[in-house]
Order: C-alpha cells, then structure tokens, then sequence
C-alpha cells in the first residue's frame, strides 16, 4: 500500500527543450510538488558545435534561450512555489542534463519528447532521452506531447 | 569564469558543461523579443533609509501587487454588497430624522406622515435602481452617470455628472463620519467633546485600509454591514410582530427632544415637500455601483446589476420598516447630542442598555463609518476614469503597490476631512450640501439612458426607454424640490462648485490637449539621422576630480568643449588658468569675470553670446550644459555641496535648444582615478613633466 504523505521527491530536475511541452511538464511537476514542498531546478542545455569553444557567448546573448528559463519561473510561480532556472552550454546535451542532475543530488529528472516522425514515418526518440534514460542515476519521467492531428 | 561563463567538469573528459549566468534573471523576466518584464525586485528601493521605508509601507499597507493579480482583487457579490452599498443601506439610520426633523413643524401627529414619505421616496428608490441596473448593463467599464451623459448628451453634461458626484463622495465622507461619531456619542456622551479627533481618526483608519486594496477593504467591512443588516431586520421583525400582536410599548420622551411649535405649521405641501427632500439623503450612494462595474468579478454587469437590486431592496425594507415601526413605538426628533430614531426604535424593540441595543448601535456607528467606504471606492475609480479621459491629472489614474487608485484615496481622505474639521464634525449643518449632487446625478444618467435606448435599440429598448424616462422626471422633479428646499440651508454652494469643478477639468484638458498636439508625431513620418551639431560647456567651480569627470563625459558628447569659470577674483582666475592649461590642455578654459558676485546671470549671457556667434546659414546647434556634482553621501551634505549646480540647472530649465547633463562624482569614483594617477606616473615619472599624450585624457 502506497503511503500519500512521502512526497513522490525533493529535488527534480525538469529538463526543457525550448518546444510547446515545456510549459505543460513545469506545471505537471510544480502541481506534484506544491504539497511537499520539493526543490524545483529547471535546466536548458544549448549545444555548441565543435566548431566553437565550449565557452562561447552564445547562451547568454540569445533572448529566446533566456525566455524558455524566465516562462519556467513564471509557471512555477503561479503555484506559489520557487524554481531554479540553470542555463549550461555543452557538447552533448543528454550528458549535460545527467551530470547536472547527479551533481545536484535530484531524485527526479522529468524530459519533455515531442511527437515527431522520421522522414520514413516512424516515430522518433531522438538520441538525448535514450541516452537519460541509460544514465541518469534516479527516476525519469519522460512526458510525451500529444500526437498532433494529421492534415488530411 | 569568463564573462559569466562557468566551466564545470563532466563525469567523462568529453562532457564538460558551462554554466551561463543570467544576469537578468533576479530583476527581468523575458517575455517576448526585446520585451522585458520587471520583477517585484527591480522596484525595491537599494538605500537603507529606502529598504527600511518599504518594510514599514508594507507592514501597513501590505506587499505590492502585480497587475496580474487585479482579477484576484475583484470583489464577488457577497463582498461587493458591503463595498458598494453601505454608504445607501446606512442612509436608513438617519434618514428618517431628517423626516421628522421637518414633520414636527406640523405637530406630534404629523409624525406619522413619515410612513406615505417613506414609502414615496422607496418608490423613487425603485425606479432609480432599475434604472441603474440598465446602466450597469450599458456600461460595464464603470463611470456611471459621467461616462452615459458623456456619450449621449454631451462631454459638459458628463462633467457636470462627474462633479456633482465627486462633491456627493466628499459630502459621504464627512456627513457618514460625523454621523458614525453621533451614534457614538448618543451612546457614551462624553465622547462629544472629541467628536473631531474622533472623525478624523475614522478617516485615517479608513483611508489606509483602502490604500490596502479592494478585497482587504471587503474582508474588513463585510462583518458590521452583515451584522447592521441583521440586526435591523430583526429589529423591524420584532417591531412589526408586536404591532400586530397589540404589545406597543411606546418609547420614552428621550432627552433634548424638539418640542412641536406653538402653534404648529399646518400640513402643505411644501412641508411635505420638505420633508420628502430631507429624507431623500436615503438614496444618496446608489450610484456607486454603477461607477464601479469594474470591480466585480466576471461576469461583471450581471454581478454589479444583481448587487444593485439586493442593496435596493434591504435598503427599502429597513427604510420602510423604521418609519412604521418608529410611528407605531412613538419616535420623536431630538437635538444634536440625543438619541437618533433609529436608535429610540431600538431602545423600544431591544430594551435600554441590553446587549442587543449595544450591539446595535455599535453596527449602526460602524455601518455610518462604513459609508465612507463606498465613497472611498467609488472616488477614486471616477477620479482615474476622469485621468484617463484627460479631464484630472494623469496621477489620478495610476494605481499603487496595492492596486489601489492612491491619490484619489488620499485627496478624498484631506478634503473630507477638511470639512469635518470646519463644520467641527456637525451632521445637520453638513447635511443641506448633501443630495443635491446625486439628484443632479440621477437625472442626467436618466436623460443619457433613454437617448442610449433610442439608439442603440437592442431587444426591449421602449420599455427601457419609458423606465429611464419616467426615472429622469421623477428625479428631476427631486433636485428641483432638494435644491430650492436646500438652497438657502448651503445647496447655493454646490451649485458654485459643480461649475467651478467643470471649469477646472476642462482646462485640465485643454492643457493635456495642447501638450499632445506639440509632442504628436506624424503616423508616416521616419526619423531621419540627427544633422544637428553639438556643443558643450561645462562650468566649473576649479578644478577637482568632479570637474575631470564631467569634462571627459563632455568630450564624450562633442569635440566642441570649453570650460567655463566664473568668478569674481582675478587672481583666483589667473592661478585656475595656469593650472588648467597645464592639466587640461585640450580642453579650452574661459574665464568669466563677474564683478557683481553673480554665477547664473553671466553663464546666460555666455550661452546666449555663444548662440549669437554661430554661422546664420547652418541649423543653432544643440548645446550641452554638463554639470560637475559631488553626490551628498547624507542629508547634511546635501546643504553644504551642490548649491551652485542646483542654482545653474533651474535657470536652464527650459532654455531653447540646450540639455542640461548633470555628471555625478560618487564616493566609489576614488579608485578609479587613484589608479588612473598610478598608471599616469609610471608612465611619466616626476623627473619629465611632458604633458599626457595627445587625445588621452589625464586622469579618468
């Protein structure tokens, strides 16, 4: 028998990728949390080009990759609750996102996957979730969007 | 870490990460491309003396409020009744003695006319809310009877509306205060003697719960209406069953009753006239739900319109009933200081000194201080309609910490109590300014609503129509009664005012009219590149790290740069010179000798001998005045430096084609300099006295 006082974690780690589910996974998470109280770090990963060093000005100049963090903060605080946003610039993102999640001790990193199809038609996972989903040493939740209606 | 770039090592050699940091993040939130939101800690004040400040305004006041969480402040109807209709249901607890006050001219027995005038100005009350619930329909932004004679009579017409309303608000304030005070002296006596401290007092209190904001002021209030009301219809159930059952005890006479004259006036209609017009103050504070729509939750017209007739109806009932009940139990008019007839009925129904009469006269006191929130609400929202419609100043619509509309809660707050300090807190001396604005009200609403019916013709206009019009004669018929009953009484006043007011909100918008037409821009109209050349003068008082300062900002803004001293001792001039040119050498010094001791004067005249000596064929040049200052770290520095700037910048204020740049010199500015001197001496020991090299400044 499950006990419902445990929170489901303390610390969770939500992983944003900039697309429409974003908003959706931070209020998913910040609705489970709000009862106990959990530490909320939300994390966007920009991946740099070999062709460039790790620390270039890229992140930092872009309004765009701040507003995906800024709307994080946002949502979480329209359930009263405080959300740390984490910008990182890094070769792989998936690598990122894990030693960010192990570094800060999470008990939970949820990722957001968009429904998307390969050329072939077949659904795609990409390589960043398959990835988490290998290493990352605590629970993963992974959101998936909706499947978006064909045009006839 | 590199320009706020953290590196941080992976788990493998390959997985290194960088950490960007935000620099906006604790301020600004992105909200869109080039759109940023300021966050709560942008306006924290950075001082101490600012920091301390802000904990004690949100101790008293509350934290700030984002405009978001204004649909969270809006008032559901069980609040919004309190709010918006205490200042009418009040109206009951002392409507009725202006009734009687002029019925005892006729005798004892003329008394209980009071019931028919009662029942009469009920009626009125009828047909002027149903009319109100129309407007709340038609205009769901709010304004009331400004914003439908606005629209459809004429912009005059709106104003006048506005004004009268705005003295009716005031007079709310002063006669419910005052009014609130009495029923506290009728029950402790001694309290007469601080019946102004006591106001103003009220006042204050209740001006900071509306600097609060709107729903703290509902939570606050709600309890003493719900109690009054309660109370009241018990009282009246009470009375009613006893007068049915035959167990009419009558009250005793109370202390300083007004005795009927000998002989007594004979019932006409021009008694009863009067006696209508007195008890007409009852109807004064319907209104404010209509200027308020806004304030209600969604869907607003419907809640404010559904508020509109639950505040008609107990205000009618408890009206009706203290008439039948008070000539049943036998209630007579007293002077200033005895008991009101709300208070004789519930001595009659409650007993004497029992805790039920206490609680009573405790609601009754609060429910009359209460009124003045209506006022409070109602004031400042007209106040802000009127801002942004140019006809107030712009202040006036823009809203505090708590989303409260502060300057219209403040100004309402100092003239009212202005009153209650003049008229030393006396309600029948108050009372004849009183109603006249709310009639004037009604009937130009009225007028406005039936030429709204005639052209907006929506689904059951005649109805509507015929309801607005048979409300706009009723209440005309009203005002012509209220006005020449009043008129000699102080009414003549408000018929100066209501001018006056007009007057001034339509200079206001000529003025904002006229500002607009000289700032406006042409819709298609691209600003080209500036073609315009620069200048700068920089008066200095000698030369110190200040001074250094505002000349390298000033070699920033144009090559063009001179120095300009002014003083009336040559030698000091002479010495200034000498070390200018050879510390500053690029910059050219003028030396203004003014014999006369005079700083401003001479630096006009310099300006304007400048302005004279440019070419004629190319475009008067921009000229900027930068100004050296020594930033005050405190109050008393603040007297002792900065004299002769704030001198200079008053009388350039507003000088054709010249920007005043003031360049501060803080306390932190040392270190720059003393390192730029260290690097200015190793690059040139003592021994060579070369001046610096060309184009570098020498010191920064």
């Amino acid at each position: 028998m499950s006990d419902h006082h445990v929170p489901v974690f303390r610390r969770a780690i939500i992983a944003l990728n900039g697309g429409p589910s974003d908003a959706r996974i931070v209020r998913l998470v910040a609705d489970m949390a709000r009862g106990s109280k959990a530490e909320l770090v939300a994390v966007h990963v920009v991946e740099i080009d070999w062709t460039l060093p790790l620390d270039a000005d890229i992140a930092g100049q872009s309004e765009d990759v701040q507003r995906i963090l800024d709307m994080a903060e946002q949502v979480a605080e329209e359930s009263k609750l405080i959300l740390e946003p984490v910008l990182l610039q890094a070769r792989d993102v998936g690598a990122a996102i894990v030693d960010e999640s192990t570094e800060r001790g999470a008990d939970l990193l949820v990722v957001g996957l968009p429904y998307r199809k390969r050329f072939g038609g077949e659904f795609a996972l990409g390589r960043t979730i398959p990835y988490i989903l290998q290493n990352a040493p605590c629970a993963v939740w992974v959101v998936r969007d909706p499947i978006a209606e064909e045009k006839p | 870490m590199i320009g706020g770039r953290r590196p941080i090592q992976g788990r493998k050699p390959g997985d290194r990460r960088v950490r960007v940091e935000r620099p906006h993040a604790p301020y600004f939130r992105y909200t869109g491309p080039g759109q940023l939101v300021a966050k709560q800690a942008a306006s924290l004040p950075t001082t101490p003396a600012g920091r301390a400040w802000a904990r004690v305004q949100a101790a008293v006041f509350g934290r700030p409020l984002m405009q978001e969480e204004e649909l969270g402040e809006r008032l559901p109807k069980t609040k919004a009744l309190p709010i918006f209709s205490s200042d009418a249901i009040s109206s009951s607890a002392y409507a009725s003695d202006e009734i009687i006050h002029v019925l005892i001219l006729a005798g004892l027995a003329a008394l209980t006319l009071s019931i028919q005038i009662s029942i009469a100005i009920a009626l009125l009350l009828t047909v002027v809310s149903i009319s109100y619930r129309q407007v709340c329909r038609a205009y769901p932004s709010g304004g009331g009877a400004y914003a439908v004679a606005r629209e459809n009579i004429s912009q005059t017409a709106g104003l006048v509306a506005a004004a009268a309303l705005f003295i009716d608000y005031v007079m709310t304030v002063s006669v419910s205060t005052a009014s609130a005070v009495s029923q506290a002296y009728s029950v402790v006596p001694g309290l007469y003697g601080i019946r102004v401290e006591l106001a103003l007092i009220a006042i204050t209190l209740i001006t900071i719960a509306n600097l609060r904001g709107l729903r703290e002021s509902g939570n606050i209030f709600a309890i003493p209406t719900y109690m009054f009301v309660g109370l009241a219809l018990l009282m009246i159930g009470l009375g009613l069953s006893r007068i049915v059952m035959g167990t009419v005890v009558p009250i005793p006479t109370p202390p300083d009753v007004i005795l009927p004259p000998s002989p007594t006036e004979a019932v006409t209609i021009l008694l009863l006239l009067k006696a209508f017009a007195g008890g007409s103050v009852a109807l004064t504070g319907v209104e404010a739900i209509a200027n308020g729509v806004p304030a209600f939750k969604p869907p607003e017209s419907k809640n404010a319109a559904n508020t509109m007739s639950i505040m008609a109806v107990l205000l009618g009932v408890i009206f009706i009933g203290i008439a039948i009940v008070g000539v049943a139990f036998g209630f007579q008019p007293t002077n200033e200081g005895g008991p009101t007839a709300i208070a004789q009925v519930a001595t009659a129904i409650f007993g004497a000194e029992t805790p039920l009469f206490v609680l009573f006269q405790a609601s009754t006191a609060l429910i009359l201080f209460l009124a003045v929130n209506t006022s409070f609400n109602a004031f400042p929202r007209l106040a802000a309609i009127l801002a942004a419609d140019g006809f107030m100043p712009r202040q006036f619509s823009f809203r505090g910490d708590r989303l409260a509309f502060n300057w219209g809660v403040v100004v309402l707050a100092v003239v009212a109590a202005t009153l209650i300090v003049i008229f030393q807190g006396d309600v029948h001396l108050l009372i004849p300014l009183y109603s006249v604005g709310v009639f004037v009200c009604f009937t130009l609403s009225q007028i406005g609503m039936v030429r709204h019916w005639f052209v907006a013709r929506g689904p059951g206009w005649r109805w509507r129509a015929i309801v607005n019009a048979i409300g706009g004669l009723l209440t005309f018929i009203v005002l012509i009664v209220v006005a020449s009953v009043k008129f000699g009484g102080g009414a003549w006043l408000v018929v100066v005012l209501i001018p006056i007011q007009v007057s001034i909100f339509l200079f206001i918008n000529r003025q904002y009219r006229a500002s607009a037409a000289q700032l406006s821009i042409k819709p298609d109209f691209v600003v080209p590149e500036p073609h315009r050349e620069e200048r700068v003068v920089v008066p200095v008082p000698g030369l110190s790290r200040a001074v250094v300062q505002a000349i390298n900002v000033g070699r920033s803004i144009s090559e063009d740069i001179r120095a300009v001293f002014i003083t009336e001792d040559p030698e000091a001039a002479e010495q200034l010179r000498e070390r200018w040119q050879r510390q500053v050498p690029h910059v050219q010094l003028v030396v203004v000798e003014s014999p006369y001791r005079a700083l401003a004067g001479p630096l006009l005249a310099y300006l304007d001998v400048l302005d004279s000596a440019w070419p004629p064929d190319k475009p008067a040049p921009i000229t900027f005045v930068v100004i050296p200052e020594y930033v005050a770290r405190n109050w008393w520095e603040r007297i002792l430096y900065n004299q002769s700037s704030k001198r200079m910048k008053t009388v350039l204020l507003g000088r054709p084609q010249t920007v005043v740049v003031n360049v501060p010199y803080r306390r932190e500015d040392p270190a720059q300099f003393e390192s730029a001197e260290r690097g200015y001496d190793r690059l040139h020991p003592p021994s060579g006295s070369a001046p610096p090299p060309s184009g570098q400044p020498p010191l920064d």
